[in-house]
Formats: C-alpha cells, structure tokens, sequence
C-alpha cells in the first residue's frame, strides 16, 4: 500500500505531500519523504554512482529498509517526485508505471495557468488524480 | 566425506601458510636451517591467481618441514587428497658429495628415487662444504656439481642450484627464492586445477538425491583456504561469495524443512566477525548446515578477508545488507527463537559491524566518495541498532522516555511487534516489580509543550502493544482485553481508537457480559489466561529479554533508565556524527534534534538550542513547515530558558509565520502574547527582530505616485500582518530606495503615530516629505512594538505572505514614487505682445498655462517696475483661456462637435482683487490655461515728439518698455515658485511725422501732419488741431483746425493719415510774445479707440469694455517743432574774376569784391540803423601783402538791390597754389551772407618775370 506521495521542488520544498494512511501520523511521512531527500542528494550529485541511469528519471528504490520502501523520480527539471509504501515486495516494472502516471498528473497540474510555478500544488483534481493512481497502483500490483 | 569436517577444521586451524618440505639427503639440515628459515616470509612472491593470471603477494608464509617430520609422515593417501592444501608445495632436496664416484655410486640412484615422484615440485640444493682455501676439494666440489647439472636439470627447467657453506655467493638466495616460488606457483596451479574439477563434479550433483553440501562445503573452502594461505584472498573471498550462493539455494530450496538454529544459549549474540566461534560440526544437519550459524560463519570468512584486503568499507556495506537479509530470514523463524531474540542479536551485529569496520578503517586510503558512503553506512548500521533498541527498551516500560518525535515514529511505527509463539507472562516471583511499574505509568506526565502547543502525539508502536500481547496469548477473549482498554486510558490514543473502531462490532456484543472483576491487581495470578495489563507486559517483557540476553553490556544497558538513556545517545550521537560525514546530511540533522530532546530533557540547555536550531535552519530552509512546527517550540522554549531573547523573539516571529494550518489560533495567539509580552518588557539588550516573514508590505496596485520635484506627497501602502490579532505598532516607518542609484541615501518616511495592524491586509499613509527627482522603491520597513524595533525586507505582491516564498526575496521591482526632474510645472506669458496704450489704463494680459500640475491655491504675487502702477480701483479679471495652438491640438482629440459645446462650457469668468500685490487663483483655474487681466497704467511724463523731415528723429522702443515682475507660488504647500518678468510694451497712439508740404508766395505754409498708427487697433481721429509756437499762427486767424469736412477720420492699425495745416509766419508784436513763450508746437488730436484687450491697445480699462458705453475721447499731443527757414541771405558777397594774365609774385593785383544788398533789411533782426558795413580782408601775410585798408567800413544803401565794390591792392609774396584773401562781413551773421559767385579757394601764383630791374650790380 502507497502511504505517502510527495512532489518535492526542485529548492527540496515540499510542493504536494499526501499521506494515505488512516492514523494522524502524516508528521512521520514527512520526515520519512524529508530524508529521502538524502538520497536523491547524493544520486544526483555523484553521477559516477548513478552512471548509466543518468538520464533515467526514475531513481529506483531509495531507501531498503525493513518496513517500509521509499522510491524516488526525478523530473527534468528536477522536480522530485517520492513514494512510500508499505509492501515489501514492489515490481519495479509497477513503480515505474506509477510515476509515469504520476508525472503525467503533475505535468497537468502545474500547466494550470493559474498554477504558480514553485508553488505548492492547491489543484484539488490533481489531489484527486493522485489518489485514484493511488488506489489503482494498488490493484495493478496485486494483479 | 562429511565425517572428515572435523578433521577439516582442525587442520585449517593448526595450519594458516604454506609447507615447504626439505628431503635432507646428506645431513645438512642443521647447518643451513637458519640461512633458509631466515628468508621467511618471502617478501615478494608472484604467483597465478584463479584465473591463471600472475598476483604479486607480498609477506607470504611459509615453512620449511623434514621430510623426517611426523607431520609430513603419517598421513593417509586419501586424506592427503583431501586435504591437499595441507602438503608441501615444494620439496628441496639438499645434498653434499666431494667424490665423483660416490655421487655417481651412490648419491644419483638416491636422487632419482626421491624425484621418481612427479606430484611433488623439487629441486636439489648442492651444498658445497670445501674450504675455498682448499683446492681439489673445491675443485671436486664443482665437478659433481655439474655432473649434478647434467643428471638433473633439463633445458626446460633448472632443478639445481649450489650453495657455498664458506662463501655463499650472493645470487644463491635469489636463486633459491625463485626456484621455491616456481615450485609453488605449479603446485598451487596443479592443486586449484585438481580443486576445480573436483568441485565442478560435485557441482553437477547438485539437483540429485546424493548431494551432499558439507561435501561441497569442504572442497569449495579448502580451496578458498588454500587461496587465502597463498595471500590470494581475492580468489579465496570469490570462493566464499559462491559458496555462500550455492548455500542460499541449497536453504532456499523447496520441500526440505531444516532446523534453522538460533536457540542455542549465547546465540542472541551475532557473531559476524569471528568464524570460529561455534564449530561446524556442531551446526551440522543432516547434509547441509544450520542456517542460523552457517551464514554467520560465511560472512565471518568474507569479512575476515575483506579487512585482510583493507576494505572496510565492503564490510559495512555487506554487513548492512546482510544483517536485513538475516533480520528477515530471524523474522520468519521467530516464533521458534528466544523472545525478541531478532531485536537483540541486530543490535549486536550492528554494533560488532560498526566497531569492527571503524577500528579497520583507515582514512584517506580511499576515494573519497567512497569514504562518505562509509560513514553513510556506519550512520545507517548505528541507525538501524538504534531502532532496534528502543523497541526493546519500550518493550520494557520505557517508551514514556522515547520522544514521539517523527523520526523516532517513521521508524518505530512501522516496524512490527516481536512475534513470538506466546508472548512471554509475568515470572510468579515479579509480583512487586509489576506494582512498581504500575505506579511508575501513573505517576507519568506528558510534557506540555511550550506555549501550551496540544498535538496529538505521534505513535511509536505499529499497534497497541496491549492488544498485541495479549492477542499472542493463548486462550484470551477480545472482551476481556477491551476490558482493559476501558480499565486504563490507552496511552496512545492515535491507535488506540484505531484499534477501537476495529474491534467496535464485537464491543458492542460483548459489551454487557464485561466484568471488572480483575481491575485489581493482586489476584492476578490466580489467572492466567486473563488479559495482561501494560505493567505486567513490560515486566514479563523484560524477564524474557533478561532470558535472551546473554551479551551484559546490552542487559546492563536495558536494565535501568539511565542506562537505557545512555545507551540511546551514544547510539543517536553515532548515527548523527555518522552521517554528518556522509552525503546524508538531513539524518544527521535530524538525529541531532534526538540527542537535543535528551539533553533538554537532563536540562542541558544549551546544547539542545544548539541542535534544534540546527534541525530547525534545516527544515526552514527547505520549508518543510510542518516538521519545522514541531521542533520550533521546542527551540523557542530552549531560547526561552536562557534568556535568549533574540532568539526566543525571532522564533516566535518563526512560529507565527509559518503555515495558519499548523497552529490553532489559540496557539498562535499565544505566540504573539509572547511577543508583544516581551516587547514591552524591560529588554536589556534590545535588538532589531526581523519580522520580514509576518509583516509584508507593498505600494498600492496602480500606477506609481507621481510627484513633481519639491512636492511633497502622501503615500498610501498597503501592510499585511500576519499577526493573528490586532497589534500596536508605537512607530513605523518605511523606507524609499532610489532605483537609479543605491549611493542616494535611503530615505525613511515615518508615522511617528501608533498604527493598530489588523490581521489581514491594512492600508497605511505616510507623509512624504520632498524627495530627490528619481523613481523610488520601498525598501524596508521598521518600526517599534514596545521596546522591541522591528524590521521586514519582505515585500509582498498584494497578497499575504505566502508561506511558500521562503526563499524567494524578491526585491520590489516597481516604483512606488515617481519624482520628476525639475521641469516647467507652469507657464507666465502675456497674452499680446503688441504695444499698449501709454499713459492709458490698459488691460495687460498674463497667460497663466499649468503643464500638467495643478495650480490651487496658487497665489501671484505683481509687482510692476519703474513707471507702471496697477490700476488699483480695478479688480483684476481672470478668464479661461483658449490657446489657439492649443484647441488646434485639441482638435485631434476630441471631435469637433464636441468641442465647441465643451469650450462654451469651460469659459469661466471671475473678478479678483488685490491683496498685497496677491492674488489667490480660484479653483476653475487649477488646470486650464487661463489669463489674467491686470488693469495698469503706464507713465511716462514726457510729452510725445513728433518728427520732421528737418529733424527725423525716432521714438526709441525702449522708451515704452515696462515690466513687470511675477511671482506665483503654487504647489501642495505653496513650495513650488514661479518667478518671471514680463515685460510690456507701451506706445503712443500715433508716431507724428511733420513736413512742409509747400511755401506759398504769400508766405503761407502748408504744414503736413503724417500720423502712423503704432497700435494694433483702429483709431478714429475727431478732433485735431495745432497749439502753434511763437512766430507761426494760423493763416485767416483761424483755430487751426483742418478742415471738418473730413473728421472723422478712421485710421486702421498701421496705417497712415495725414493732416494739413496751414500756417505762416506770426508777424505779431513782441509784447504778446513775452506773455506766453511757446516753445514748440503742440499737435492735438481727439481720437476714440477700437480695440480688443486681446489682440492690442484697446480703449481705456475703466470700466468693462463694451459697445453700449459711451465713447471715450481720448487726446493725444504732440510736440512739434517748426523752424523758420534757416537760410536767409541778405547781402551778397562776389568774388570779382582776377585778371586773365594770372599773378605774378611782386606783381601788384586788385582784387575786387561786390557787395550787393539782396533785401531790404528794414524788417530784419539786424537792427542798425546805418548804412555802412564792415568789411575785414583776412590774408595770410607771408604770402600777400596787402596795400590800403584791410578793415573799414563801407557805404551802402539800405535799398535792395545796392551794391558796392571793395578793392584791395595785393602782393603775392610766393609762388604757388596760394589761398587768396578774404572778404568778410563780421557785423553780418554768416546765414545772412550769400557767396556769389564764390570766391575760389585756391589761386596760382606764377613765379616773378626775369627783371633786370631787380637785378643788383655787382
């Protein structure tokens, strides 16, 4: 189950970050999407390490911890895109799938022309996208 | 095979190099032993790796072992197979001879047994003992030495080499060492040769019934341990990596169920670093290992030579990953291992990985991106131990201690229970240590957050642990444990209501059958399977973990709180330092705030303000709100402690920026409570505090304030405060930046009065004093909350402040103000530029144009020059003016139609009065051209002078020029003036030009009177007539006037009139005269004027002009001049013609003069009454001289027409051109004496006639 997705800018600020869990504990995605950051840091600033998946916007898993997943994306214009989720074992296939229908959501969202760049994303439709592409990641990789 | 593991082990623990076997043929052991031994370990050794590719060692081991030795001896054919990497890889065969033939007889077949052995690597070392000194020996010596040579070294390969016991000769060692190294680089290649095919067909087994993989095991690591006594570890770790895959499938494979071990005492313990810490026969099942052990001793090997390859760093890297792997695989076997027996052997491995790799790892020997991820994963091992123990400890009780912060929930919440079969019960012996704890979770208090800040703490467990537990009790109802819930408030509530809006179906059933019968805790082991409440939970948890503990630094460290906190920060602090070396700088950030919330909590104030602000600057800067609302009070409360005030201001500030969704109003009240509190406190060290993030300002939507120069100004801004109630501000004040150049001093425009902000958006005016011709831009604002001086740079784009724009300063780029340059605001002209009347009350007219600046209460200040005077009974008359350049511009404008109904309407029409030498402008005329009527008088004494042919003079035009000097103050503040002169010109009516026309026989002269008109207006003449001077009257005695018939006489402006007079000499007597001396003559013309103020002269401004008042006659005088003929001969002198023979000198000539009376002189002014005249004959005497009288009077008539005839004898003295003598009258005025004919001027004198009657005798 996707907990968290977040659109962080490209300044790391938070520009969309919606947890999906039923507990008021959205703090602890924050931190969790906050130091994920982290990774994408260092992914980014050491091309070396990255090496042939320079030009790949999907980070792969950031985090390998024992609870829970944290998978990253990263935009051309560096706009990051994090999800947490709870299942331990996610196709990659399926993630990649997921940010791309993800990105496609932003890309809509942020060619509002009433969209302030940089700004954090206030698009209800876009919210709602989001946690359609939630529930259907869900489902796709349960199938 | 598997039988011989122990055997394996045994041999691998009591050999770690390689054997060398020495076969000493002649006894020479002991004499050369310690020169061999002496060359251990060979320092530099090349040998082939796996993949026959040559690897220099260095520092290889080695043995030398007799062939004698019972090491060597007694060992069984088949183990020697087995356990090959135990043998010799090379065998030196020393031998000694002096006698040909007994090393032919007897030492050659010997040799030849030894080496019939091909498996064995050997060559023959010739110990020569000859003395150099000693000849034949030596000699000897070196013909079996090569006789040696011959027997056994082929061309391929060189088997003997000699060593001088007196004198070894330098190469032998060299020699030696290669010839050893050759021999163990084959044996080494025959042996992993030998190794390969064995395991390869072991390999092929491996999906049947027979495989075996202790079997594998064996082979596969003895050839890794062969490697590794070979110092080829790289070879040796790739035969772990593989065994380790081989035994992963081997584990992983279907169908077989295995003991997975673990549940030995001690084995909490991960023991990740030493191999040899449990045997492997010990772990032996059935045909493979136990999981739990084995993989542990495989990663052992790894990472016993990885450290030998100095890669620590792979260690850690491995080790973190495989302590996840392991943690998963302890997690599927947890109901069979001891109580948290997962928990507690990952926090020993972390900290056996951590401890193990630091003490290995050197600095600087790698990259350094390599180096950063090493303390990445030091970081992440520390990290992960962390959590691993406080879920022990909260396991135990101490969760209350654990802050519920989001790092500590992110790791905590998500991490499941401990699962075991059956969870653990209270020891019956724990009776009193349950009561303790009981009171110890009563007695507990939350900690109110500063600013009384109420949230919902953040869970630490993935479930209620009391549910959990006692679910994993054997036989417990869902009723009874909801009893529990009820019996005491769930400490967390987030999932406790999460639990209970689970569970609320079956509640609700169950819900009349609850009884409270065991609330009280003293019957409580008369029960046991009643519902475990949190106290006994956390005791039985802790005797279980006691149970599964073996290592004591962990147990000590969960035994009590102080401990337990200990613990916590040494392992926080080695995750946060850990990462701070690393790339994860935001780990590290955040585990500081950890260890702050510990040193906050032991009072250690100081440092915990440091980390939190540490942890704060990082989420503010990033604007990661909603964690920063959670760590910002507490650094406010820090700052708060220690007096800070500074900060503990700026976090408040902090705080009440940050998003309004954070914080309840109550909150944020409180947080400018603070504020204003402190503010009007006693502040000993008051400080600016930026408030850029709450107070926002901007100038008003809509164009720029334009102010022209001088002007002062108010501005109205806009200010939003984000203050959650109204504030007070006792000062604000808010600075202007020229745009154009940042030198220019900024300039603070003030409200010195208190503004009251409403939250929201507030409009404030400020004076602007005048400012510097430029643009401007708000720059900052300031002002003052009590004692506390505030300042914002943040300019907001009519909008609240965005809490989104933290990193944008944007720098308000559109001017506010608009000074402009010193221009032209108004505009003085007078309206005409022709000539006024002189000496008339005339309108003078002001063209008063404003240039787009607004004229009220503007005040003109006159004040008229040298021979002007205002017309003072008059008020002064201001009306709009239509320029006609101006409506011609206007045409363009607006349409024609339009146009004349607008201008009808603009017409205004007002009278002014003087007040001062001012005049105050009415309204209308703040921004329409308007003229001002000024009624003035200009004043000139003189009287007008006509000219003549005879004396053509002319007025000059400076003569009627006056000025008048303006002054017009105008402006908000009358600050703008306006000075300018204008100057008028004024004129008479007419420039009177006079000539005699004719001169009458009867001496009647007809004097022309030439009017031109100087004025731009039409002058209509009734009335002219002349005062005439003495000596001239009218003729026929009349009054002089023209004649009526053409009165009145229209003149148009610049045209001409003229007038006859006409006059003759006054022959009156000299009595009437005497009465009235007149010297000149007056011209005097009654005239009326028609003229319009706005083009020119114009009638009289007495009253307002208009047709239907009556005419004004005005008059106009003129001198004039009349003279009488000047000329006016009355005697006649001639020059009678001189002789035609010329003039000689000494000649004697009459020269003859007539005088002729032209009139008579009865009436003349020459009033003698003889009839004589003077005569007077001027010569020069140097060249004439002259005979008779030269001055005499002589007789003449007073007849006209009498003449006489003066002769003078003369002389020439000279010859030449010479001026002849004169004739003059000096009793008669030289204009009464007419020259005729002229005498000549000049005369020619001839030189005397040659005369002898001149001539003196000699």
């Amino acid at each position: 189950m996707i907990v968290c997705v977040a659109v962080v800018g490209h300044q790391n600020n938070p520009l969309y970050i919606q947890s999906f869990t039923e507990a008021d504990d959205a703090l602890k995605l924050h931190h969790m999407v906050h130091c994920s950051l982290d990774v994408v840091d260092e992914r980014v600033n050491n091309p070396k390490k990255s090496g042939p998946t320079l030009n790949e916007t999907f980070l792969g898993l950031l985090y390998p911890t024992e609870n829970y997943k944290v998978y990253g994306y990263l935009t051309n214009t560096k706009v990051k895109f994090i999800v947490v989720t709870t299942d331990l074992d996610v196709r990659d296939a399926d993630v990649r799938n997921f940010f791309r229908r993800f990105h496609a959501a932003y890309v809509d969202a942020v060619s509002n022309p009433f969209h302030v760049p940089g700004k954090k994303i206030t698009s209800r439709a876009f919210a709602e996208r989001v946690s359609t592409i939630v529930k259907s990641f869900g489902l796709s990789s349960a199938g | 095979m598997a039988n011989f593991l122990a055997q394996f082990q045994t041999i691998k623990n009591s050999c770690d190099h390689l054997v060398i076997a020495v076969e000493d043929v002649s006894d020479l052991w002991p004499i050369v032993k310690d020169g061999f031994e002496e060359r251990l370990p060979f320092k530099r050794a090349s040998l082939n790796n796996k993949t026959r590719n040559p690897v220099f060692v260095e520092k290889l081991a080695a043995e030398f072992i007799l062939t004698t030795d019972s090491r060597l001896r007694s060992r069984f054919p088949q183990e020697q197979l087995l356990f090959w990497f135990r043998e010799p890889y090379a065998t030196v065969v020393l031998v000694t001879c002096e006698d040909l033939d007994e090393f032919r007889t007897i030492l050659k077949p010997r040799l030849k047994l030894i080496v019939q052995n091909d498996e064995r690597e050997w060559f023959i070392v010739f110990v020569s003992k000859a003395h150099p000194n000693n000849e034949n020996a030596t000699k000897s010596a070196k013909k079996v030495y090569a006789r040696l040579e011959v027997e056994f070294s082929s061309k391929k390969r060189e088997r003997c080499c000699k060593l001088d016991i007196h004198c070894p000769e330098a190469s032998f060692w060299e020699d030696l060492e290669s010839k050893i190294m050759e021999s163990i680089r084959n044996t080494l290649d025959r042996r992993v040769q030998f190794y390969e095919d064995e395991i390869r067909k072991l390999s092929e087994q491996r999906f049947m019934p027979v495989w075996n993989f202790c079997n594998f095991f064996i082979l596969k690591e003895s050839l890794a341990f062969m490697f590794e006594m070979a110092h080829l570890f790289e070879d040796a770790l790739r035969e772990y990596d593989e065994l380790e895959l081989c035994y992963m499938e081997t584990v992983n494979m279907i169908g077989k169920q295995r003991d997975f071990g673990g549940v030995d005492r001690g084995d909490d313990q991960a023991v990740l670093l030493n191999p040899g810490n449990k045997p492997l026969t010990q772990i032996v099942q059935d045909d493979s290992f136990r999981e739990f052990e084995f993989r542990q001793y495989l990663f052992a090997c790894q990472s016993k030579l990885l450290f030998k390859l100095n890669r620590a760093f792979e260690v850690a890297s491995r080790g973190y990953s495989f302590i996840i792997s392991f943690s998963k695989a302890l997690a599927l076997h947890e109901n069979i291992l001891p109580f948290c027996m997962r928990e507690v052997w990952v926090i020993t491995a972390c900290l056996d990985v951590v401890n193990a790799t630091a003490s290995h790892y050197i600095d600087g020997l790698v990259a350094p991106d390599i180096e950063k991820e090493f303390y990445r994963l030091q970081g992440d091992l520390y990290s992960l131990c962390r959590i691993k123990f406080m879920r022990l400890s909260y396991l135990i009780g101490y969760g209350t201690e654990i802050e519920r912060s989001p790092v500590n929930s992110a790791s905590l919440s998500m991490l499941p229970w401990p699962k075991p079969a059956i969870w653990p019960s209270v020891p019956p012996d724990a009776l009193s240590e349950v009561f303790t704890k009981e009171k110890m979770i009563l007695q507990e208090t939350r900690r109110v957050k500063h600013f009384g800040i109420q949230r919902k703490p953040l869970p630490l467990e993935p479930s209620v642990l009391l549910r959990e537990a006692n679910r994993r009790r054997a036989s417990l109802s869902a009723g009874n444990m909801f009893e529990m819930f009820e019996g005491r408030p769930v400490f967390n509530e987030g999932s406790g209501s999460e639990a209970s809006t689970k569970m609320s179906p079956s509640q609700k059933v169950r819900s009349s059958a609850m009884s409270r019968t065991n609330s009280s805790p003293g019957n409580f082991e008369s029960s046991i399977d009643r519902p475990m409440r949190l106290a006994e939970i956390y005791i039985a948890a802790e005797h279980a973990l006691q149970h599964t503990i073996s290592n004591p630094s962990l147990r000590k460290s969960l035994s009590s709180l102080e401990e337990f906190e200990q613990k916590y920060l040494e392992l926080t602090k080695g995750a946060a330092d850990n990462y701070h070396r690393s790339w994860w700088k935001r780990h590290g950030v955040v585990l500081d705030g950890e260890i702050a919330a510990v040193c906050f909590k032991h009072r250690n104030i100081d440092l915990a303000a440091k980390s939190y602000e540490k942890v704060c600057a990082l989420y503010a800067g990033e604007g990661w709100q909603d964690l920063l609302a959670e760590v910002l009070p507490n650094l406010a409360e820090c700052q708060k402690i220690l007096n800070d005030e500074a900060g503990y201001l700026s976090s408040c500030v902090r705080l009440l920026s940050l998003d309004k969704g954070l914080f309840s109003s109550k909150e944020r009240q409180a947080f400018q409570l603070e504020v204003v509190n402190l503010a009007h406190s006693e502040m000993k060290n008051p400080v600016p505090l930026d408030v850029s993030s709450l107070i926002t300002f901007s100038g008003n939507p809509g164009p720029p304030l334009e102010l022209c120069d001088g002007d002062p100004g108010t501005l109205s801004v806009t200010v939003w405060s984000g203050f959650p109630d109204d504030i007070t501000l006792d000062s604000l004040s808010l600075t202007l930046m020229a745009t154009s150049n940042g030198d220019e001093g900024v300039k603070a425009l003030r409200s010195t009065s208190a503004t009251v902000l409403e939250p929201g958006r507030n409009n404030i005016t400020l004076d602007l004093p005048p400012q510097k011709p430029g643009s401007y831009v708000l720059g900052v604002l300031t002002g003052q909350i009590g004692h506390l001086r505030f300042r914002s740079h943040s300019f907001s784009k009519g909008a609240p402040v965005d809490s989104d724009d933290f990193m944008i300063y944007e720098k308000p780029t559109r001017p506010i103000l608009k000074v402009f340059k010193p221009r032209a605001l108004v505009d003085l002209a007078s309206a005409i530029s022709s000539a006024l009347l002189i000496n008339e009350p005339q309108w003078v007219g002001i063209i008063v144009r404003p240039m787009d600046y607004s004229l009220k209460d503007a005040v003109l200040q006159i004040d008229t020059g040298p021979g002007l005077a205002i017309e003072k009974s008059h008020v002064i008359e201001m009306e709009s003016y239509a320029d006609v350049s101006q409506s011609a511009a206007d045409v363009g404008k607006s349409d024609a139609a339009h146009k004349n109904g607008s201008l009808a309407i603009d017409k205004h029409f007002e009278q002014l009065r003087l007040h001062d030498g001012r005049i105050v402008f009415p309204g209308w005329a703040n921004n329409v051209t308007s003229v001002l009527w000024i009624p003035i008088r200009a004043i000139s004494d003189r009287l007008a002078r006509g000219s003549s042919s005879v004396s053509p003079q002319r007025q000059s035009i400076v003569d009627g020029m006056r000025t008048i000097a303006l002054k017009l103050e105008f402006g908000v503040s009358h600050n703008q003036i306006f000075e300018r002169t204008l100057a008028v010109h004024f004129t008479d009516p007419f420039h009177v030009n006079t000539r005699i026309a004719d001169k009458c026989n009867d001496g009647t002269l007809l004097l022309q009177v030439i009017l031109q008109s100087e004025v731009k207006a039409t002058l209509t003449i009734y009335d002219a007539w002349l005062d005439l001077q003495d000596g001239f009257a009218h003729t026929r005695k009349g009054d002089g006037r023209p004649n009526p018939g053409f009165i009145p006489l229209v003149i148009s402006p610049n045209s001409r009139a003229g007038i006859l007079f006409s006059i003759c000499f006054d022959m009156s007597n000299a009595e009437e005269e005497a009465k009235a001396p007149q010297p000149d003559s007056i011209l005097n013309i009654r005239y009326g004027i028609s003229g319009d103020r706005t083009i020119g002269a114009h009638p009289p401004a007495l009253e307002s002009p208009g047709p239907e008042v009556v005419r004004q006659d005005l008059i106009f005088r003129s001198a004039l001049v009349l003279k009488r003929p000047v000329l006016d001969p009355c005697l006649a002198v001639g020059f009678l013609p001189l002789p035609s023979g010329g003039l000689r000198v000494g000649q004697l000539v009459n020269m003859k003069w007539r005088v002729e009376r032209l009139k008579d002189l009865e009436e003349n002014e020459v009033l003698k009454d003889d009839d004589e005249v003077l005569y007077e004959v001027n010569a020069n005497s140097d060249n004439w001289m002259i005979a008779g009288r030269k001055r005499g009077h002589a007789s003449l008539s007073m007849k006209q027409g009498s003449r006489i005839v003066i002769t003078i004898l003369c002389v020439p003295l000279v010859a030449g051109y010479v001026r002849p003598p004169q004739l003059g009258l000096p009793d008669v005025d030289e204009a009464n004496i007419s020259c005729n004919p002229a005498g000549p001027h000049l005369v020619c004198v001839l030189p005397p006639a040659l005369s002898s009657s001149f001539c003196i005798p000699a």
